[in-house]
């Protein structure tokens, strides 16, 4: 009996809050910045779904006590544009969120050269590269970056444990000389380490070469049990010709960039019984269908564009910080209250109005709460980079087949697990 | 280490063809060509519609031959590229570079090969897509030549060998026991002289142009049955084709050949000394070697 009556009177605590909230947000606007690419075709829908998710939690009164305007400013996909226009609104519209970028060549200057100096939190939907963990390690991002995009971290984390899970002792890894393929032989080389599987040897192939004997013959000398393939599908099919031409194992493990029919076909199905490959994948959970749901019913469509659910999260997260860390904070006090947002330990709640209400209440009293966003339960590490889920696939006759899904959770412990 | 070296002459023997064609003509039209390569990919291109169109008409040259994956529509397709890659050279220079030549000087002639090496290889990729394409989707397995020292080879590159060494002996036959071999580089040494004494000048440029496009052909084949066929294969194989024209001295065509060789074997011996990612670096080391060395090539004359 006593402890309904506490529930009750924490809920009503809640609810009056929330209402106080809401009264609140009538006088004032706070102002958020977006810097997205929204004259390319596949950029619009980004910047429209960080808009939705803010119509969201104005509709629940706001956040921090005022109405949220979010003032989006187009990037051009240029690192030029995307810093003028990055410094307009902090320095002009004060703001003390960043939204985006995209690419992180264009995320990159704006956090090294506006949000940094200026102490602005940055939250960005969809830059990959791993010289934003870099940055972060060494400490020159003031922790103010976070992204909601998976790194190719997991990518290789998976390579390594494809290959544990075949157990081959050891491993040959070639990878395009390019920023993705160097980052992806870096890691999948600790990574395969890390698992106790040998490299044998770690190979660069450039692409438009006339030949890749040497490279093959290279790979070939330390006689692995597997390959790994961090390669495109053109250069692909020339290595992986060369290699089973050379006598080398068909024990494959590719990543994503060889999910590909013209690689399929030119090397042919009767060699690639024995390829296994990673992905990322979107997650299977509650939260992310209730996300395609809303979506749907916002927008009409289906969100299979890039990016969309990573937007709809980096904002939600953004706003629940800024929620957090209560009034007129700066940005410094906004990225510290994103833990708060994002605990494991912390009370649930989905990603709608209701859910932006809820944590209100339990934020205002002090708890902590876990956001259940469109991209799953969002976790973010000391480099302020997320994991995703990951699938498993090989090559059957007419494409690829799923062999195996590993949730975030099961990611996260794997990872963790090698470390 | 002796594999490095096999795979080196393998690869070698398909540089030099494509050197000798591009040697001649720098030689005896006096301009860098840098469309050359690009002949390469049009005769490698020409050789699969060839060889579908074969096999279509007689079903049983469909066949492989011994233990190739050349088969025998691959091989008369051979043939039908030689003579399609060389007119299409030589249409090429009526279209182009005779009106450039006529007109404007060297620099010129360089600019106009740039132009039509971009044209070649954006109409390649616009008629058979940008993908990488084959002539035939099975693997021949290399053949375990020694145990130790390890060496393997794959038939193919054998016969491609052969067939580039065959080639450069009737070359060199024609070159030194014809009538129309002294015409050709009575030619390159002296156009003027060469007219007054009776050779036909617009005739030998045609046969150097025949001449060179058929060898561009054949090693665009081998280099295709190697590897694969791209639209940009040509892009691919210009620095290494231009190195091995400089390093065996411009318009000296056992020059061309030797060079072929040399930049094969050092490109690939080359991974023994430096890390995976430098090998794409070693065409341009070796120019800039013979160059500050011997400017006029290993084989060249200086030119007055």
């Amino acid at each position: 009996m006593n402890l309904k009556h506490t529930t009750a009177g924490l809920a009503l605590a809640a609810g009056l809050s929330a209402l106080g909230g809401a009264a609140a947000a009538q006088d004032c606007t706070t102002k958020i910045g977006a810097v997205l690419p929204t004259s390319v075709d596949w950029g619009r829908p980004i910047a429209e779904t960080a808009q939705f998710a803010v119509d969201q939690v104005n509709a629940a009164g706001g956040a921090a006590g005022c109405q949220i305007e979010m003032v989006l400013r187009d990037t051009q996909v240029d690192p030029k544009v995307g810093v003028d226009a990055a410094k307009a609104l902090v320095d002009l519209e004060g703001v003390k969120v960043l939204l985006g970028a995209v690419s992180s060549g264009v995320s990159m200057p704006i956090l090294t050269s506006v949000t940094v100096p200026a102490g602005v939190m940055q939250m960005s939907c969809c830059s990959s590269s791993t010289a934003f963990t870099t940055l972060a390690e060494e400490g020159k991002d003031n922790d103010l970056w976070f992204r909601t995009f998976a790194t190719t971290g997991v990518q290789s984390a998976m390579g390594a444990k494809v290959a544990q899970d075949q157990g081959y002792g050891s491993v040959a890894v070639l990878y395009k000389n390019d920023d993705w393929g160097q980052d992806m032989a870096r890691l999948i080389a600790a990574d395969l380490e890390a698992v106790g599987v040998e490299v044998t040897g770690t190979v660069a192939i450039n692409d438009a070469q006339p030949s890749y004997r040497a490279e093959v013959t290279e790979a070939l000398g330390g006689n692995p049990d597997a390959l790994y393939l961090a390669l495109y599908p053109v250069e692909g099919t020339s290595v992986v010709r060369e290699w089973l031409s050379l006598g080398g194992t068909q024990n494959m493990i590719v990543a994503n960039a060889l999910k590909s029919d013209e690689f399929r076909e030119n090397v042919g199905m009767q060699y690639l019984g024995n390829v296994l490959g990673t992905d990322t994948a979107s997650p299977r959970s509650e939260s992310a269908d209730a996300f395609r749901a809303a979506y749907q019913e916002r927008f009409g469509s289906e969100p299979n564009g890039p990016g969309l659910a990573n937007s709809y999260d980096a904002t939600m997260i953004a706003l629940l910080a800024m929620e957090a860390a209560g009034p007129d904070a700066d940005g410094a006090a906004i990225a510290a209250a994103v833990p708060r947002v994002t605990d494991p330990e912390g009370t649930p709640v989905p990603a709608d109005t209701a859910g932006f209400e809820m944590a209100k209440g339990i934020l205002a009293e002090g708890g902590t709460v876990l956001y259940q966003g469109a991209t799953g339960n969002v976790r973010f590490d000391a480099n302020g980079d997320v994991s995703a889920p990951a699938v498993i696939w090989a090559f059957t006759e007419d494409g690829v087949d799923e062999r195996e899904y590993l949730s975030l959770d099961d990611v996260d412990a794997f990872i963790a697990g090698l470390k | 280490m002796i594999q490095h070296l096999v795979d080196g002459i393998l690869v070698g023997s398909l540089l030099s063809l494509g050197a000798i064609g591009l040697t001649m003509v720098m030689h005896i039209l006096r301009f860098a060509n840098f469309s050359h390569a690009e002949l390469l990919s049009l005769g490698a291109y020409a050789a699969l519609v060839f060889d579908g169109v074969f096999a279509a008409i007689l079903p049983p040259l469909a066949a492989q031959i011994g233990p190739l994956s050349m088969t025998g529509a691959l091989a008369l397709a051979v043939l039908a590229s030689m003579a399609f890659t060389g007119a299409s050279a030589l249409v090429i220079d009526r279209l182009v570079f005779r009106r450039v030549r006529a007109k404007g000087g060297e620099l010129s002639m360089v600019f106009a090969s740039f132009g039509v090496a971009l044209i070649l290889r954006n109409a390649v990729g616009l008629i058979f897509g940008l993908h990488g394409q084959l002539y035939s989707k099975d693997i021949v397995f290399a053949v375990v030549l020694s145990r130790d020292p390890l060496l393997l080879v794959k038939p193919d590159q054998i016969a491609a060998l052969a067939v580039a060494l065959v080639l450069m002996l009737a070359l060199h036959l024609v070159l030194s026991r014809t009538t129309f071999g002294y015409a050709l580089r009575a030619v390159g040494e002296n156009p003027g002289l060469a007219q007054v004494h009776g050779v036909n000048l617009t005739a030998t440029i045609r046969w150097v142009w025949l001449i060179g496009g058929g060898l561009a052909a054949v090693a665009g084949i081998f280099y295709g049955l190697s590897y694969q066929i791209t639209p940009v294969m040509g892009r691919d194989l210009v620095l290494p084709i231009f190195a091995a024209t400089i390093v065996g001295g411009i318009g000296s065509i056992y020059g061309a050949v030797l060079g072929g060789f040399v930049v094969g074997i050092a490109q690939n011996l080359a991974l023994v000394a430096l890390p995976s990612g430098y090998s794409p670096s070693v065409p341009f080391l070796m120019i800039l070697l013979v160059l500050l060395i011997r400017p006029q090539g290993l084989f060249g004359e200086g030119r007055a």
